[in-house]
């Protein structure tokens, strides 16, 4: 988004008081090897995930939290998605779902050997959320073990 | 998004983040950041040119040379106008005053042609969150027309987990997908403000809609109210 001072006042009031989690320090975790042998994973919080999946649902009780799991090898043809805003132009990501969720940019990356390889599996959150409580203790957590399981080394975060 | 990387990286894994709000990773702090100007929905900032995507990819990873942090680089680019009115504005800057066609149901089947255009031209297609067959819609059609009417209104297809309102808005997205698609299939020049513009001023879809949002608004209802901000504003 362009800087809050240049827009309108209706969004910018709405960005500005959106309560965000604020802490104390931020922890750092470099690569512990040159990029071109790690292994990257897309985690987004777009609201996507697989046709057949369950879409995130806003009746999910403590706020909708959970999160999906994306193969790396899914079709872009299997993927929607079920995002509760709609403060968001979606004609881009209904011409190209890599503008949001880059699986083939990343995919070219590892066949370029920038990056090593592709991960197993990519990750969806909901976005926009105002309560992220339940995402930084528990299923965000979960995911990092999982994405550490899968060998992950980098981890690429996409917002919609 | 932020929060994620927080977690994540303490956790010892690596994180590189895209940010649309500059002034929120500024407040979260999440490691390493690329923030850019592109408006929401357009995250690596232009579809279907995977060239450009790579510019942005290959500055967010730039961040990775930074051997402390938080790191939080902005992307060179301006992003240009947004294209994207809602329902009211685009009901104010035409008075209302054009014609609306058809019964919505019958307005679904005459897109039907562009929308399956799309969707072999694409290989894709952004319909399929309620999980019914497009070919099925004018059911969704006369569901949302009891909707609008009267609350006990209910499908068969709403699976048990799922409320109805939460149900309305999976409609409503399958629907708005549907007509986007074929309205791109059809006029492939419209820029995407012709394309809202269109939607919310023309379509008896997008007045079907609109109409959902005026009666739950009136309820007086929260959690209603926040159903109706998810269906048009």
């Amino acid at each position: 988004m362009p800087r809050l001072s240049v827009l309108s006042e209706v969004q910018r009031q709405m960005l500005q008081f959106f309560p965000c989690m604020e802490a104390d320090g931020t922890p750092w975790s470099p690569l512990s090897k040159p990029l071109n042998q790690t292994t990257a994973a897309i985690v987004t919080t777009a609201g996507l995930h697989l046709r057949d999946d369950k879409p995130f649902n806003r009746d999910h009780p403590g706020g909708e939290s959970t999160y999906r799991v994306i193969p790396s090898d899914s079709d872009a043809a299997d993927i929607v998605q079920s995002h509760f805003s709609i403060g968001f132009d979606r004609t881009a990501i209904y011409r190209d779902i890599n503008i949001t969720f880059p699986m083939d940019r990343v995919r070219e990356l590892a066949e370029r050997g920038v990056i090593g390889s592709v991960a197993p599996n990519h990750y969806s959150f909901m976005g926009a959320l105002r309560d992220c409580t339940v995402v930084a203790e528990q299923t965000g957590p979960e995911v990092a073990q999982r994405l550490k399981a899968e060998g992950v080394d980098l981890v690429l975060l996409t917002p919609t | 998004m932020s929060v994620l990387a927080r977690v994540f990286e303490e956790a010892g894994l690596t994180t590189v983040a895209i940010a649309l709000v500059r002034e929120h990773a500024e407040r979260v702090q999440p490691p390493r950041a690329l923030w850019v100007p592109f408006y929401f929905g357009y995250t690596m900032g232009k579809p279907d040119d995977p060239d450009y995507q790579h510019q942005v990819l290959a500055a967010a990873l730039g961040t990775l040379d930074a051997a402390a942090g938080p790191v939080l680089a902005d992307y060179p680019e301006d992003a240009g106008p947004l294209g994207m009115p809602q329902a009211s504005e685009v009901a104010a800057s035409t008075n209302g005053d054009t014609v609306k066609p058809l019964d919505a149901a019958d307005e679904i089947t005459a897109l039907r042609g562009y929308y399956e255009r799309w969707q072999e031209q694409r290989g894709r297609t952004a319909v399929g969150v309620t999980g019914i067959p497009q070919r099925r819609f004018r059911g969704i059609i006369r569901f949302l027309e009891a909707y609008a009417e009267r609350d006990d209104a209910d499908m068969d297809e709403r699976p048990a987990d799922v409320s109805v309102p939460q149900f309305v808005r999976y409609c409503a997205d399958d629907l708005k997908a549907f007509c986007y698609e074929a309205r791109m299939a059809q006029r492939p020049s419209d820029t995407e403000a012709d394309i809202h513009t269109w939607f919310w001023s023309e379509t008896a879809v997008g007045s079907l809609i609109d109409s959902i949002t005026q009666r739950l608004n009136a309820t007086g209802d929260a959690k209603l109210q926040a159903t109706a901000y998810g269906l048009s504003r």
